[in-house]
């Protein structure tokens, strides 16, 4: 929301010595947050009134004029021009060189002079849009071009354009986001209030700024509300001797400074009164409504109206709305105007109204119609009942001012079951010092919350506040609330930083947690992998690349894009595609995730799995790369004894003959596999991937192994190695226990070379094993070892292995 | 006799100073010392002498012995350092040629911040907690008393799950942030309670250079009978220092979020002028770090702790911004677009 400086000094004096950033800084830290101090008259610097004193065609291109312009120095100057609507005596802005405008709404550009077609241009004349005006052309429109007309300014050419304007001053924009509990800041009356208890100095009354004057009796505003959960509280009254014409200059710029477009005095004036109120307001055309009867309810579903941005809303039972006496809808009450009964070039005589509307049902409503307003985000944050008349007064006020010839006609008519509220709080002046953790007097406290327009009685011993009704919307209605405007205008700055002292309790161990860093740390420092983090979603092509089936995934409703629809089951799909976009840059490819999956398991609560993927990628395929590596993790971080299996069960997405189940400690934890070669190609990549894919938690989650060792060795042991002929699909694993039961001395027994090929017959293979033999308690006898060799050699042959020379 | 031993004495000094190399040394060693050699030699006319004289000069030909073979051992010494030596002065390699790496992995920025920040916290005694990513309504908003229609709502743009809500706990959604673990927490463990949860949270926005869908946030909560927000200072204040390794300065001032009262904005000392104002922190010396403030009674109620005996405050700061930070990360999607030319850098 923009606050004008010069506004907040209609009810406030601000510090004259220190400048408008540094009060800025001081919104900031005590009441809301700023997030640009803008000094408006910067942003027109070098732009100024000039008066068209010649006008004629550019001799070398169509739709350039050239022009003389008065800019208020000794001679005119040449600018070359495209406006359209350009005529001699009119006055424009000029922007000269040096000068910033936002060319066609694209960007901010400097002007420059410059030779455009080959005459000499000193400078711009100016489009509303480029000015921050009014926009006089649409975006991106090159046809007819037009430029802004000033005329009515009836300013000397040299003018500045911010003087002719009233385009002065410092503008103070607070981040709507930090306002959202205060329902009081959304005008420049409740920063005024801020601003008066920050630097001290008096709020004015809002009594001299309100209609005082007689009341009418010609007719009266008969309010019927026929819901009191939508409106508590509704104020209006009838105006007469309206004449519509623009707002004068000053109301229009301070609307345009804070941001909205002038329109004519009245809405102009509903308008302004919002600003400085916070209380959004309607005028209704008198004639149009019919009578001066107005009807508080809900929508009749079914039924439609067409409000002032001019489309269609279908009502629901649920809308705020207001009927005339015929029963037609006039308002999208707290949201938008209808256009048939707003004001217009004729109207001569309004319905003023100022009311205030369920926050809740103007959320639901803004959100259904996909409107958001002014009105309805003020509304939303639930306003102050209290507000209406006091606003349809200010309206009056205004009115009387620069509508000559207005009267009101009718007294004003307040309905509504709202009472102000004796909201009071018991406040430990001993739990505030407690919590803010500073040593606040108690007489300090009293001070800053009578600043705040708080009521304050008793002592040390406890306070009792009265909540003003400007805050009593449930702002405030706890002893937290006061110690939260006790700390913030005392100030936030003051409290010291104090570490709180250590608990006697050692805090909880979170193994898993450390598990994974340990996890980290081993899969890259030690086995050189590394880590990527995917997101948590894929779409409908990653599952079917996958293989995967879509009826098992978790869909998220509202999904941002296609690629990132359903929560994924499995960390290789995202894996996959990190694969397939670096294929290209590396030539092999190591990395890990650890990650959730999200399943659907029929609880109301889906359940999630943390888990760890490793992936390799290379030319041949890197399966034993994948186990291995594996291997290495299980023994450096403390899980021996994991056992493989070929799988009976492998994931859909990988190769059904190149597959091992993980089981540590008994659990089945995960799979080793080479991907598919289908799903290799679905996802283009060129790579031979392997994958292990373990769940994380319940790998981890019967512990690691118990720490120990092992003494080495105190007598030599010896070695042999043997070479077998077997058939291929010979599984090594079958051998090596043979060998390992063929003898109580073998100690270990290594595969260290697997051949095919060239010397080996078709369908065999070679495989070569160092077997090393000890006794623990003494040197082997020749003997011993002769007997082992021989018993090695009978067992392989009997699991059909042939000996190699 | 004796005069043969001074004879054959200066003789062998002369040979073994002049020899050169290793061989010469030991043909040397042998015409002297050898069975056959020359003070070997000396004994065979021992036989005639009186067993006086037999006494001294046997000895005087062990000395000789004995003299000459440390004199042989030295200069054979001598001779192999002579020989490394030349050797070295003529061995070359290329200084500069890189070494031999060993293949080495890496850790996600995010997770070595993570794991320093939890490891921070844990010295100042927190308890580091898990939650659930896919959560109910519940725990996202009401519990945290922010219930449904409130404008707060907006501040947190929703994944929804497209699953029945539960009447109760109201719909599935992807957490908006890690704080539903306040009351998770709460409830398990009651008070009094020091926690963090560093943790992945989603948010519906579009993704550009500072915004992510997907972020991980840190949640931290203190509660106990006299905690306060000088407390809150002191601990980030001394998290932040020990994280960015230089002393920070914090600062406060008002913020809103629903589930703390009062709440608080805190702003750290930019990271990157130490406070003297640059293009980061547009001048103002600060840097916008996080969302906390003293816990609202309704979450303490939601989380079956009594508001009148304990009170506490809560913080969520972004753990990915504040990865973003320490390596100076200017783009968002950098963390999670998988491109290994940026995971491999750290």
């Amino acid at each position: 929301m923009k606050i004008l400086l010069d506004w907040l000094q209609d009810f406030v004096k601000l510090p004259s010595d220190i400048s408008p950033e540094e009060i800025g800084d001081l919104i900031t830290k005590h009441t809301a947050e700023v997030e640009e101090v803008e000094h408006i008259a910067k942003k027109y610097d070098k732009i100024v009134i000039g008066k068209i004193e010649k006008l004629w065609k550019h001799p070398d291109a169509e739709r350039l004029n050239l022009t003389m312009v008065d800019i208020g120095e000794s001679a005119p100057v040449q600018i070359v021009c495209g406006g359209q609507n350009l005529t001699e005596g009119m006055l424009v802005a000029a922007a000269l060189p040096g000068s910033k405008v936002d060319v066609h709404g694209e960007g901010i550009f400097e002007i420059k002079e410059a030779k455009i077609r080959g005459e000499v241009s000193n400078g711009m004349i100016c489009a509303g849009e480029e000015i921050w005006m009014e926009a006089d052309n649409e975006v991106g429109s090159k046809e007819d071009v037009k430029i802004k007309d000033l005329s009515h300014l009836n300013v000397k050419p040299g003018t500045p354009l911010s003087d002719a304007l009233g385009m002065k001053g410092v503008i103070i924009d607070i981040d709507n986001k930090s306002l959202t509990h205060r329902p009081d800041l959304w005008g420049h009356y409740g920063f005024a209030r801020e601003c008066s208890a920050i630097w001290g100095n008096p709020l004015s009354l809002l009594d001299e700024f309100l209609y005082e004057g007689p009341e009418g009796s010609d007719t009266e505003v008969k309010i019927r509300i026929e819901r009191d959960d939508i409106c508590p509280r509704f104020s209006a009254c009838v105006v007469a001797g309206i004449k519509i014409a623009p707002s004068p200059q000053w109301m229009q710029s301070r609307l345009e400074l804070a941001g909205m477009y002038p329109i004519n005095n009245i809405v102009d004036i509903t308008n302004y009164v919002m600003l400085e109120l916070g209380q959004p307001m309607h005028a209704y055309d008198r004639q149009q409504v019919g009578s001066d009867e107005l009807i508080v309810s809900a929508g009749k579903p079914g039924v439609k109206l067409v409000t002032l941005d001019e489309n269609e809303q279908e009502l629901h039972d649920e809308d705020p709305v207001i009927y005339n006496a015929a029963g037609e809808p006039l308002i999208l009450a707290g949201i938008k105007g209808g256009i048939k009964s707003g004001i217009h070039e004729a109207t001569n005589e309004i319905i003023l109204e100022a009311a205030n509307w369920d926050a809740v049902l103007i959320r639901k409503s803004s959100v259904r119609h996909q409107l958001r307003t002014d009105a309805s985000q003020r509304f939303e944050k639930r306003l102050d009942p209290g507000m209406t008349e006091t606003a349809l007064r200010r309206a009056l006020k205004l009115i009387m001012e620069i509508c000559p010839g207005a009267k009101l006609v009718s007294p004003l008519s307040t309905e509504g079951k709202w009472t102000a509220p004796d909201l009071k709080i018991s406040v430990r002046p001993n739990s505030v010092r407690s919590k803010i953790g500073i040593n606040i007097p108690t007489e300090k406290m009293v001070h800053i919350l009578a600043s705040l327009d708080f009521g304050v009685e008793g002592d040390d011993t406890g306070l009792t506040i009265s909540v003003p009704h400007h805050r009593a919307t449930s702002d405030v209605d706890i002893e937290e609330d006061i110690v939260e405007e006790i700390a913030r205008i005392y100030g936030y700055d003051k409290i010291p930083a104090e570490l709180p002292e250590l608990p006697a309790k050692l805090p909880e161990p979170n193994d898993e947690r450390q598990y994974k860093h340990q996890t980290r740390n081993l899969l890259a420092n030690h086995l050189g992998f590394t880590e990527v983090l995917t997101y948590s979603f894929y779409g409908v092509d990653r599952i079917e690349n996958c293989e995967l089936k879509e009826e098992d995934h978790i869909h998220v409703l509202n999904y941002l894009s296609e690629d990132q629809t359903h929560m994924r089951t499995s960390l290789t799909p995202n894996i996959l595609a990190v694969i397939e976009k670096n294929q290209k840059e590396f030539p092999e490819i190591n990395i890990f995730e650890i990650g959730r999956t999200y399943k659907e398991v029929g609880d109301y609560m889906p359940q999630e799995e943390k888990g760890l993927i490793m992936a390799v990628a290379q030319k041949e395929d890197p399966f034993f790369e994948a186990k291995g590596a594996l291997e290495d993790y299980l023994e450096a971080f403390g899980l021996s004894g994991a056992k493989f299996q070929a799988s009976k069960t492998p994931p859909v997405y990988a190769h059904p003959k190149k597959c091992i189940d993980v089981m540590v400690k008994g659990q089945h934890v995960g799979h080793v596999f080479t991907v598919h070669p289908g799903v290799l190609n679905a996802f283009e990549i060129d790579h031979n991937v392997a994958i292990v894919e373990l769940k994380f938690s319940k790998l981890v989650e019967r512990g690691l192994d118990k720490l120990s060792f092992t003494e080495p060795p105190k007598f030599p042991g010896m070695s042999f190695d043997v070479s077998v002929l077997v058939d291929e699909r010979c599984q090594a694993g079958k051998l090596k226990q043979a060998i390992q039961s063929a003898g109580k001395l073998i100690e270990t027994v290594d595969l260290f070379d697997i051949y095919q090929g060239k010397g080996i017959s078709e369908g065999k293979k070679s495989l070569s094993y160092k077997i090393d033999l000890r006794h623990k308690d003494r040197t082997l006898t020749d003997e011993e070892f002769k007997q082992t060799q021989t018993s090695v050699i009978e067992a392989l042959t009997k699991a059909g292995a042939e000996l190699r020379a | 006799m004796t005069t043969d031993i001074n004879q054959i004495r200066s003789a062998a000094l002369s040979a073994i100073k002049s020899t050169d190399s290793a061989e010469a040394l030991k043909d040397v060693e042998r015409d002297y010392l050898g069975k056959k050699g020359q003070v070997t030699g000396l004994l065979k006319g021992v036989k005639d002498l009186s067993i006086e004289e037999k006494k001294s000069f046997g000895k005087a030909v062990n000395d000789l012995k004995t003299e000459l073979a440390a004199l042989i051992s030295a200069r054979g010494k001598a001779i192999e350092r002579e020989a490394i030596d030349a050797q070295l002065a003529n061995d070359w390699i290329d200084l500069s040629a890189p070494g031999k790496r060993r293949k080495r992995g890496n850790i996600h920025p995010l997770s070595q911040t993570q794991e320093e920040v939890e490891r921070i916290f844990q010295q100042m005694g927190f308890t580091i907690i898990d939650g659930p990513e896919i959560e109910s309504e519940f725990y996202n908003f009401e519990g945290l008393n922010i219930p449904a229609y409130h404008p707060a709502r907006d501040m947190q743009d929703t994944f929804f799950i497209d699953k029945a809500p539960d009447e109760k706990e109201g719909s599935l959604v992807l957490r908006t942030h890690t704080s539903p673990n306040q009351v998770r927490t709460m409830l398990k463990y009651g008070a009094p309670l020091r926690i963090i949860v560093p943790g992945r949270a989603f948010r519906n926005e579009a993704l550009d250079a500072s915004h992510e869908h997907t972020f991980d946030q840190l949640e931290g909560l203190m509660i106990d009978k006299e905690i306060s927000i000088a407390h809150l200072k002191g601990t980030m204040q001394e998290f932040l220092a020990r994280i960015f390794r230089k002393d920070m300065k914090v600062r406060f001032r008002p913020g809103y979020f629903p589930f703390v009262e009062p709440g608080l904005e805190l702003d750290m000392s930019c990271v990157f002028c130490d406070g003297r104002g640059c293009k980061t922190c547009k001048q103002t010396g600060w840097i916008e770090f996080m969302g906390c403030g003293m816990v609202h009674p309704n979450v303490l109620r939601a989380g079956g702790v009594d508001p009148n005996e304990y009170q506490g405050w809560a913080f969520g700061a972004g753990l990915t911004r504040l990865t973003m930070m320490r390596y100076g990360i200017n783009d968002i999607r950098y963390l999670t677009n998988g491109d290994l030319r940026i995971n491999k850098q750290f």
